[in-house]
């Protein structure tokens, strides 16, 4: 059992969602969500940060998305710069703000990682996260992106 | 105490201060009004006493003048003179009476006045010596006035104060006895003139007497100056008593003033006190009101008698409320809107018995019908929830009257859902131990089979889901894509009794309902929820997986191994019973039989199917006995063992599938002794029973009211049997094959389906 409820994985949605609704006056669509599994997409993007979360809850929740859409991103928001470098860093801001909700969500006691960005294969999720984590795939503009939450509220066993 | 004792309590320094003031104010108006009383005695008598001084001169003169008219003659003189002594003596000696005895006199204006007593000792002194003096001379001046003092001053006057009459009459009487009438005084003067030398001598002593030495006073003054001295020390001491009083006024007036002054000061410095106590005390209070109605988490507020909510309540009422509350609004139609129906009315009669004073609250507090009242709530992003509230009343008494209700209302979701949690997490391990009991009866391959079958499931509702999912269509589609999954693993956990699963898919179900009711609106944010709903399936699929697993290794079958079941499942109570009753049947048939029985799929089967089949069962093996089941000797001449043999299995064919059947090694269904028995028992005619083919006429056994048994018992020849099983077979909703072979066996196969039973039959894809 994750001991995880749509509440708590909401909390990360709604931290991305909030990002782009900030930095560029549109919302983000919650498309669908699954779980991951061998025969599924992993939602696996060319850019993908993640935090990671240590005390009640441990685990990780990641952020992938195409650079196109970060580069798309960086236009809207008026970054002139728009390397790969600077991708990476929209990536991890994404996170940030999710470590943030985390935090008001969870509590102060909450350890959570400064967020890391990286490009990413396709299907790197899959083997890194937890067999069954929640996927949730969004939409911005014409993109896709994914908010992968792979965490378990500590003392439950994780199982699948 | 009271309200009355509380107020005086609290304002008591005040009520002192201003009773007080007015005592002493009273008392100072008192002694004023006394001193005035007083000043004005003095006045007069200072004025009197002045007229006496001026008296005393006016007589001696008068009396010189007489004295001077009656030696030259003049008429006209002695009459003036006369006059003016007349006057000036009875006003002198009524005066001087009033001094020493307190009396009417003549005033300054010649009005009625009353004289007061002196009161020190030197003025009485002044008084009693003037008198020594005045009684002397008043006595030598009667003959000159031929006139009685007393019947004038004493007993006339007090007649006339008697009877006063009117202001007037008194001014007239005064006047008429300060002088002569006019009769009088031409008496007088006739008498004057018929013996001048009378009134010479009598005049002669009286002057000589006013003239004459004093011996009162002891000094050289005349009898007349001494009269000047004494009135005019009894003017001044009168003066001095008059500036002593007005001085004792002074300080009265004075000190009563600074009293008054100190007595206001100190009200107003009291007032002001208490009232800066108050108003701190008060801002205090509305300080701390204001810090728990902003902190408290509970809905606090006051209802009146009119239902209306109070002015004051606590920040957190409309939170809770889900409502704009305004103080003064009506509070009914808020619950109303929140609450349900039934509810809301009942509140309303609860509402109005504590409003009422029929009956103690303490009896009706658990009468209250709003604790955990369910609402509906919409969240930031359009879900529905449901809150639950618990609003509790209390009288607030004020004078011994209620006046208003202090209500409390607390969300009590986290509570009401705790308890929910604990009860399901009750229900779920009694539904788990349950699931764990059946399970190890069951059949083993079948369980894992279903196992499988629902990991097949929920990945093919996953992969599903990992689709894009554009449009509500799409959405929409996916969702009765799986809710038809899961109405099918739904109806397999209901076959194997597996209720963990069978009550979570309902739950599921039910929920998925409420999503596809609004298809419009179908939103990513419900396929979260479907996915977490999907994750649950996933965890109880795994704990039961786990669970299977265990039964299996401690069955020495690993799962792995792969080996055939050697599964010894329960044995199902009903096979003793079914054996019991074909051995006592068999007994009364004079048979011998071997009963065989497989009934362990009855624990996975509902009870009501259960009942049927048992039904079914008794039947047929009373069937199989009364016309199957050869005797031993018939058995041993067709070579077959003494001992019949009778078998009763149920079997799962899968996917809700089963199949029941009793078989018997007896004579079998033959349709030529059956075409014998019909005709012999006119059940037919021999044509028509030729007419009909082998299966028309074995088919006839399951119409009513045919029987195969020679003779009707206990056990058949009621022609009851075979129509009743099938009627039964076909309320199952199955159907019922039946095998056969003369002399060999008689196979009677139900085969029907619990999973679509009163069902719709949507039927999963991959199926």
């Amino acid at each position: 059992m994750k001991g995880i409820n749509e509440k708590d994985i909401y909390t990360f949605v709604d931290a991305v969602s909030n990002f782009f609704l900030h930095a560029t006056q549109e919302k983000v669509e919650i498309k669908t969500a699954y779980l991951l599994e061998n025969d599924v997409p992993s939602s696996t993007f060319d850019l993908t940060s993640y935090i990671t979360l240590s005390g009640d809850f441990t685990g990780r929740i990641y952020f992938s998305a195409p650079r196109t859409m970060l580069t798309h991103l960086l236009l809207v928001m008026g970054e002139q710069t728009r390397d790969n470098e600077r991708l990476l860093d929209a990536a991890g801001e994404i996170a940030n703000t999710i470590s943030g909700n985390a935090r008001k969500h969870f509590g102060e006691t909450m350890e959570i990682s400064v967020p890391t960005a990286q490009a990413t294969e396709p299907d790197w999720l899959k083997t890194v996260v937890s067999p069954h984590s929640y996927v949730i795939l969004i939409k911005w503009k014409h993109y896709r992106a994914s908010v992968v939450v792979d965490i378990q509220r500590a003392g439950t066993e994780a199982k699948d | 105490m009271d309200r009355k004792q509380s107020i005086f309590l609290k304002y008591r320094k005040i009520i002192f201060a201003v009773i007080l003031f007015m005592v002493a104010d009273s008392i100072v108006i008192g002694i004023n009004f006394y001193n005035t009383y007083k000043a004005d005695e003095s006045a007069v008598s200072i004025n009197l006493s002045g007229r006496q001084r001026m008296m005393s001169q006016r007589m001696t003169k008068a009396l010189l003048t007489l004295n001077r008219s009656l030696e030259a003659e003049d008429d006209k003189g002695i009459s003036g003179s006369l006059k003016e002594l007349t006057l000036t003596v009875r006003r002198f000696d009524r005066t001087l009476m009033g001094f020493r005895d307190g009396s009417m006199v003549t005033g300054g204006d010649d009005n009625p006045q009353f004289l007061t007593q002196v009161e020190t000792d030197e003025s009485r002194g002044f008084v009693e010596t003037a008198y020594r003096i005045w009684t002397p001379y008043m006595e030598r001046l009667k003959p000159l006035l031929n006139s009685d003092r007393d019947s004038f001053l004493d007993e006339g006057l007090k007649q006339k104060l008697a009877d006063p009459g009117t202001l007037e009459d008194i001014k007239s009487k005064f006047n008429k006895e300060e002088i002569f009438s006019d009769e009088e005084f031409r008496k007088k003067l006739e008498e004057i003139k018929n013996d001048p030398d009378k009134f010479a001598a009598d005049l002669k002593v009286a002057v000589d007497f006013a003239l004459g030495k004093n011996e009162v006073l002891g000094n050289e003054m005349h009898n007349n100056q001494a009269l000047l001295k004494l009135m005019n020390d009894l003017t001044t001491d009168l003066e001095h008593v008059a500036n002593r009083r007005a001085a004792t006024l002074r300080i009265v007036l004075v000190v009563g003033i600074l009293f008054a002054l100190v007595n206001f000061g100190y009200t107003v410095v009291i007032s002001i006190r208490d009232l800066m106590k108050g108003d701190r005390e008060l801002g205090m209070a509305r300080q701390e009101t204001a810090e728990i109605l902003s902190t408290v988490r509970e809905g606090l507020f006051l209802l009146d008698k009119a239902k209306r909510i109070g002015t004051q309540f606590s920040e957190s009422l409309p939170h809770i409320l889900r409502r704009d509350i305004v103080p003064g609004m009506d509070f009914l139609p808020h619950l109303e809107a929140i609450a349900p129906r039934n509810i809301y009315e009942a509140a309303m009669d609860y509402i109005d018995l504590l409003l009422g004073d029929r009956v103690k609250e303490s009896l009706v507090t658990s009468l209250n019908p709003l604790t955990n009242v369910p609402i509906l709530v919409t969240d930031p992003r359009g879900n529905t929830q449901t809150r639950y509230l618990s609003f509790f009343f209390n009288r607030v008494i004020a004078e011994e009257e209620i006046a208003h209700l202090l209500v409390t209302v607390q969300d009590v979701t986290d509570k009401v859902v705790l308890a929910q949690q604990v009860e399901q997490a009750k229900n779920q391990a009694k539904v788990e131990i349950e699931t764990l009991l059946r399970l190890a009866s069951s059949d083993f391959e079948a369980l894992q089979r279903f196992i499988e079958n629902v990991g097949e499931s929920l990945s093919q509702i996953n992969e599903k889901m990992s689709a894009p999912h554009d449009e509500a269509r799409d959405r929409l589609h996916t969702l009765n894509y799986i809710m038809r999954i899961v109405h099918g693993i739904k109806g397999e956990s209901a076959v194997l009794g597996i209720d963990v699963l069978e009550s979570y898919a309902h739950e599921c179900e039910k929920e998925m309902v409420t999503m596809r009711e609004n298809e419009e609106t179908l939103s990513g944010d419900q396929m979260l929820r479907v996915a977490v709903l999907l994750e649950g399936f996933y965890q109880r699929h795994s704990s039961l997986a786990q669970i299977v697993s265990r039964l299996g290794n401690a069955m020495g079958r690993a799962q792995q191994s792969g080996g055939t079941a050697d599964w010894t499942p329960q044995k199902h109570p009903f096979a003793d019973h079914i054996t019991a009753l074909a051995q006592r049947i068999a007994t009364d048939h004079g048979k011998q039989i071997e009963v065989s029985c497989q009934f362990e799929r009855f624990f996975s089967l509902p009870k009501a199917t259960v009942k049927e089949l048992q039904d079914i069962s008794i039947q047929l093996v009373r069937n199989s006995l009364a016309h199957g089941i050869e005797t031993p000797d018939k058995r041993t001449r067709f070579n077959k063992p003494a001992t019949g043999a009778l078998s009763l299995w149920c079997e799962y064919l899968g996917h809700g599938q089963y199949t029941f059947t009793v078989r018997d090694d007896g004579c079998g269904i033959v349709p030529e002794r059956l075409r014998e028995h019909f005709v012999k028992k006119h059940i037919m005619s021999a044509e028509e029973a030729a007419s009909l083919s082998d299966d028309e006429i074995a088919n006839r056994i399951f119409q009513p009211g045919i029987s195969t048994a020679e003779t009707a018992d206990q056990d058949s020849g009621h022609g009851i049997g075979l129509d009743a099983v099938l009627e039964k077979v076909r309320t199952m909703g199955g159907y019922m094959l039946v095998k056969s072979r003369p002399d060999q066996f008689t196979e009677f196969s139900i085969q029907f389906n619990t999973v679509h039973r009163g069902q719709n039959n949507e039927t999963p894809d991959r199926r």
